[in-house]
């Protein structure tokens, strides 16, 4: 809409978007430069303690490293089985893609604390693999399985690769296979095609997914806290137990610790997978 | 065919079906234990039954987090909708760094981490005195923003500017237009829109987590805080499968009014 009144159209979306979302997350900030109070939510006192006392701390240290970790497994594993998961989907003819697709999606709609729910009564101590290991006579007691980091991985993983799968595959089902067939005419094996032709190419969709997957796997509290219980704890853990505690410029500090981490791995992952060379703009 | 490429196919369709072994079977068993007529997890079940859905139904703090989610879901994709089509409409036909900055706003709570948007509005909800339920709604309308900004913004995208032009040069107002032009001629964008701004609401955690009160609680934080608190009982599978029947019924509806490929594009 081009009319002179068309201004009018933006005020509140704008308005709304600012007050509820810009504004909060700069207060929150603002409170993580200020000194802990007993009687109010945050002291008067400016200061940077909260964020030096946490990276100061080899407690706080540890668990960023276990959050880096537990977020590089699952990326990693994102990538190698989305990957193909992708490329399959990609070949299918259009109507079938879009049926294919469609399941992929219907999970991402479900709630994540059902999804979790899942793998805690697959893992649980009376849950279904304890329950069938234990007929077939492979393990004589229950297996701990829940309440572990590789129950936080394997759940989370398992929870957010459908957004991988639809990242890399609407990349690789719009890609010009005349560049493939072109290689391949040059004499390039299929592998070969792949490698320097196809992988290449479908970084942007790599890439979109890889960053979904990670900022959706640092907030992922509910999913970490019912499958990692109280021992395997990320830093996004740290900062719902601040926000519980009333440690308000503590917490607040935690979460833009956190947000500093996603910007800095997004920073990462865009300049080892450089997207952008694909779509022309040459760097 | 070639040995690699039987390679490739059969890597292909391996990890295909490993991939949907593993996104659906916990989705499944859920649904399944939910008709369990036995009193504690047991899978397969030993028969068929209504029970914990009966249970789910009498007990009051479950029957309240659902109505309210169903609720907060109708009241806060409208919001969204509304606001996000107001956004679209004004974006559409936009170019350079200022439409392009406002556009990163609008999808912005997409990739933001939205426990921090929680730990944020909570803190602010205390300064200034906000009541649970305009707070929760508000959260829930910034979260389902996006969805519906994006879809009403690739339908307003692909309108032919002559039409709106035509219908004011025949007389009509700006505001006539839009209502008898342009949201007619859209409508299909901004309904899948609402529909995706309804189920991340009715599915919403992250801030949901901070920003639920005492008697006002949604259902996945209500499901949470019972896994949480009192175990895995079967009425919390019974819960789960009413959250993923209302969600099927809403795809469907999509699927009937739409189509499929507006909901992928949705994405």
């Amino acid at each position: 809409m081009r009319t002179p009144w068309a201004s009018v159209l933006l005020v509140p979306p704008l308005a709304m978007i600012l007050l509820f979302f810009v504004a909060p997350v700069l207060y929150l900030f603002w409170v993580s430069l200020h000194e802990a109070s007993s009687s109010e939510l945050y002291g008067a006192a400016l200061t940077v303690q909260n964020y030096v006392g946490v990276l100061g701390d080899s407690f706080y240290l540890a668990i960023i490293r276990r959050t880096l970790g537990v977020a590089a497994v699952i990326l990693g594993l994102c990538v190698l089985i989305g990957y193909p998961v992708a490329y399959f989907v990609a070949l299918q003819p259009p109507r079938r893609r879009m049926l294919v697709l469609l399941l992929l999606l219907f999970p991402l709609m479900v709630s994540n604390v059902v999804r979790a729910y899942g793998w805690v009564a697959i893992l649980g101590r009376r849950g279904v693999l304890n329950t069938s290991l234990g007929s077939l006579g492979l393990i004589d007691g229950p297996l701990d399985l829940l309440y572990t980091i590789p129950a936080v991985v394997v759940g989370l993983m398992t929870i957010l690769l459908p957004y991988m799968v639809i990242s890399i595959a609407n990349t690789l089902a719009t890609l010009d296979r005349s560049y493939e067939e072109a290689a391949q005419a040059l004499g390039a094996s299929p592998f070969r095609t792949f490698l320097h032709v196809t992988l290449p190419l479908s970084t942007p969709g790599v890439a979109s997914g890889t960053l979904l997957v990670l900022l959706l796997t640092l907030s992922a509290y509910v999913t970490i806290t019912l499958l990692g219980g109280p021992r395997s704890k990320l830093l996004v853990s740290m900062i719902y137990d601040g926000v519980t505690a009333f440690q308000w410029p503590h917490a607040a500090a935690l979460a833009f610790i956190l947000l500093a981490l996603a910007l800095a791995l997004t920073a990462l992952i865009l300049s080892v997978l450089r997207p952008g060379r694909v779509q022309g703009t040459g760097r | 065919m070639r040995e690699s490429q039987v390679a490739a196919r059969t890597l292909r369709g391996s990890a295909t079906a490993i991939a949907f072994f593993l996104i659906v079977v916990p989705i499944l068993i859920v649904v399944v234990v939910a008709f369990s007529p036995n009193e504690y997890f047991e899978f397969p079940p030993a028969g068929f039954s209504w029970r914990w859905f009966v249970e789910f139904f009498r007990l009051a703090n479950m029957r309240g987090a659902f109505a309210l989610s169903v609720e907060l879901a109708l009241l806060a994709a409208t919001l969204a909708t509304v606001f996000g089509t107001l956004g679209a409409l004004y974006l559409a036909r936009r170019r350079g760094t200022v439409a392009a900055l406002l556009q990163s706003l609008f999808l912005a709570p997409l990739v933001f981490p939205t426990i921090i948007l929680g730990v944020a509005l909570l803190l602010m909800y205390k300064t200034i005195g906000m009541p649970v339920f305009p707070g929760l709604l508000l959260a829930h309308c910034i979260v389902g923003l996006p969805y519906a900004f994006r879809t009403a913004l690739a339908s307003a995208q692909t309108l032919d500017p002559a039409l709106e032009e035509a219908g004011q040069s025949l007389g009509a107002g700006p505001l006539r237009t839009l209502f008898l032009l342009t949201l007619p001629l859209i409508w299909q964008g901004v309904l899948s829109g609402w529909l995706f701004a309804f189920i991340v609401s009715f599915g919403e955690l992250n801030t949901a987590l901070f920003l639920t009160g005492p008697g006002l609680t949604t259902l996945p934080i209500e499901i949470f805080s019972y896994l949480q608190f009192q175990g895995s009982q079967l009425v919390i599978a019974a819960a789960s499968t009413l959250q993923i029947a209302l969600i099927v019924i809403l795809v469907a509806t999509i699927e009937r009014v739409v189509g499929l490929g507006r909901i992928i594009r949705a994405r």
